[in-house]
């Protein structure tokens, strides 16, 4: 097979490369112009700290806009239940655990009470939501009223938004580094290539046409090297964050519902024709159900992160959240028409998100331009999908 | 009015009628279909020919009447339930999910799965994409990958797949609403070549269409219905020149001796 065929037969990929490459080619000019501290390890600690609510909500908002609705009271929401935190352990007095508990089980009953409106009422999902966007701000003003800023002093909470995971003791060797992420780092490598030479065996013995052995080789070799980079960096400073490892259980959780499970092909059914899912005994109905009751979910894991890391409750918390999650999810290739869109690229676009604004400001730029920068990148990566999507048909 | 016994029929509708409000839609209609034959059924427009095709494929549920399946009274809750007793209905729309693979369109709602954990039924992936792939090659359909998405396949191709889908689940009956609209000759001519491979295979196959030449070549039977009511149901024998001319005499009420000739609906 020749290079030409072996482009020509992945053309469909073609746009999810065309994102790596972008998110490369941002870290590349961010180290060389802020001389390597971009890429330090501090900042990239930081990164994923400041990027983990905004991508929570974007894997949520991903599936929401794969069934063709939208959320908008993600962002109100999210600060209102961080608000409902903070005063269950401040001034109700409730333990940490309980009341994550108790948060996330709020955050779903709101997500099925946007299901209810959207799929029962019949009440299209801007508006449901933009209603939700007045009322949850209206919520979390009235639940700061009295006291403002809320500061949260309990440990455990904050260090989810802030903390790092634990190492084992020094044993001699290896000092200064953090050893369990680099274990875990290691592990990782491990399973994705076990995952993927697998899965290719598989896929041969049925037959099936699979990558030529080089690309295979290479493609391993590329992102084994880019995990290894990234554990090294990681490891170097104070290893992997609480957020980081949450973040990394969502997308896993949710990659693996999206593409192995029947909910998970039925979401994408549902996007891509509801008439035909109802026809062949899929509910939409259901599936909405389904939907927005993760993006409550999330909704409210993104506000315990968010007011864990500002170690508070803020009478704005959440302003624009949503904005950035929906941004996330279009750059990540999200399709507004419905029924296409991954959460690895809803990441990828948090990330590309993340790392322009953090980038630019460490080099200093203007607020203002900062917007203007997100924009030209929000709006070429959309006509940039438009355009390869069309250059396939 | 038969001397020897007929082995009974796989799908038997007795005296079926439905309304729409004021609309009688269908008056009182009788359908036989046997094992291993294709019927064609035609009627112009408003004739009730979707109609009662949707009741039989459970979408609509009639005020009088009664539908046997192999000998047996059924009566029909909704499509799944239709469908799990073996009749499929090909829409005309087709009823496929572009945005997936082949596969996943031939398994919608009935995904193959491992194993079930609470409501996430994990799926089996390569059990299905192997299935798929026999059910094309079993079905003479010439599809490169079970793993192309939907939305590059040609016009033909789509319905190739709608019509495999309905094929996938050994389905006893598999009715096809105009499944040649829209395509290309080339397309029409294979099509129609799988309506051939369908019955060979065993299915019996109802096939409404506007295209009589259509019907001509693939079918055993026809049946024609105007204003909610069978005006004719006979064997083809004749050519296809005597064929359409006669169709269309009953089709637009020309000729109207059906209820003479059997005696069976009054007036």
């Amino acid at each position: 097979m020749s290079f030409k065929e072996i482009i020509k037969k992945q053309q469909h990929n073609i746009r999810e490369y065309g994102m790596y490459i972008a998110f490369l080619v941002i870290i590349i000019f961010f180290t060389i112009t802020t001389k390597g501290l971009f890429v330090s390890p501090r900042n990239i600690g930081n990164l994923v700290n400041a990027m983990s609510y905004i991508a929570v909500l974007a894997v949520g908002m991903t599936l929401v806009i794969v069934i063709r609705h939208i959320d908008l009271s993600v962002g109100y929401l999210a600060g209102f239940l961080g608000a409902i935190a903070a005063i269950s352990m401040k001034y109700w007095h409730v333990p940490v655990f309980p009341t994550i508990l108790f948060i996330l089980a709020l955050g779903t009953i709101a997500g099925l009470g946007t299901a209810f409106l959207v799929a029962k009422m019949g009440i299209p999902a801007f508006v449901a939501t933009l209603a939700g966007w007045l009322g949850y701000r209206g919520a979390l003003q009235l639940a700061t009223r009295s006291t403002g800023t809320i500061i949260i002093d309990n440990k455990i909470f904050n260090a989810l938004g802030n903390d790092f995971i634990p190492d084992i003791p020094d044993i001699g060797f290896l000092s200064g580094i953090h050893k369990v992420t680099l274990l875990l780092g290691i592990f990782a490598i491990f399973l994705y290539i076990n995952s993927e030479i697998k899965n290719r065996r598989k896929t041969q013995s049925y037959h099936f046409e699979v990558l030529p052995r080089n690309m295979f080789a290479l493609k391993l070799f590329l992102i084994s090297l880019v995990i290894a980079v990234i554990t090294w960096v990681l490891a170097g400073y104070q290893g992997l964050s609480w957020a980081a490892v949450i973040l990394i259980l969502v997308v896993i959780i949710y990659t693996y519902i999206t593409t192995r499970t029947v909910v998970g092909r039925h979401i994408y059914a549902v996007g891509g024709n509801p008439e035909a899912a109802e026809l062949n005994g899929i509910g939409v109905t259901k599936i909405t159900f389904i939907v927005f009751g993760s993006m409550g979910l999330l909704t409210a894991l993104s506000g315990i992160l968010y007011a864990s890391w500002l170690r508070s409750a803020t009478t704005i918390a959440g302003a624009g959240m949503e904005f950035d999650a929906i941004a996330a999810a279009f750059v990540g290739g999200v399709a507004v028409a419905g029924g296409v869109g991954k959460v690895s690229g809803s990441i990828l676009g948090a990330l590309v998100m993340a790392s322009l604004t953090n980038g630019m400001n460490l080099l200093g730029w203007d607020i203002s331009i900062q917007y203007i920068v997100r924009a030209m990148v929000l709006a070429g990566a959309v006509i940039f999908d438009v355009q390869t999507r069309k250059a396939a048909k | 009015m038969e001397t020897q016994p007929e082995p009974t029929p796989v799908v038997e509708m007795r005296n079926i009628h439905k309304n729409f409000a004021a609309v009688q839609a269908l008056k009182g209609v009788d359908l036989v279909l046997h094992h291993g034959e294709v019927l064609g059924l035609v009627g112009d427009n408003a004739a009730g020919k979707s109609t009662l095709m949707k009741v039989l494929s459970g979408a609509y549920i009639p005020e009088e009447g009664e539908i046997l399946i192999d000998g047996t009274r059924v009566h029909f809750t909704d499509p799944l339930h239709a469908r799990r007793l073996g009749i499929e209905m090909v829409y005309q729309d087709l009823a496929l999910a572009n945005n997936l693979d082949i596969t996943a369109n031939v398994f919608l709602g009935r995904e193959a799965v491992t194993r079930r954990a609470g409501p996430f039924g994990v799926m089996n992936s390569h059990h299905m994409e192997l299935e798929a792939q026999r059910l094309l090659d079993r079905l003479k359909i010439d599809i490169p990958s079970v793993r192309l998405l939907v939305e590059r396949l040609s016009g033909g191709q789509r319905q190739a797949v709608a019509i495999a889908r309905a094929m996938a689940f050994n389905s006893k009956v598999i009715i096809m609403d105009e499944p040649t609209a829209a395509l290309s000759v080339a397309a029409i001519s294979k099509v129609l070549d799988l309506v051939k491979e369908l019955k060979a295979q065993g299915a019996s196959v109802i096939i409404i269409s506007h295209r009589l030449e259509d019907i001509y070549s693939v079918s055993d039977r026809l049946m024609v219905m105007r204003n909610g009511r069978k005006v004719r149901d006979h064997h083809i024998e004749e050519s296809i020149d005597d064929f359409r001319e006669r169709v269309v005499a009953y089709m637009i009420g020309a000729r109207d001796d059906f209820a003479a000739e059997t005696s069976l609906v009054p007036g």
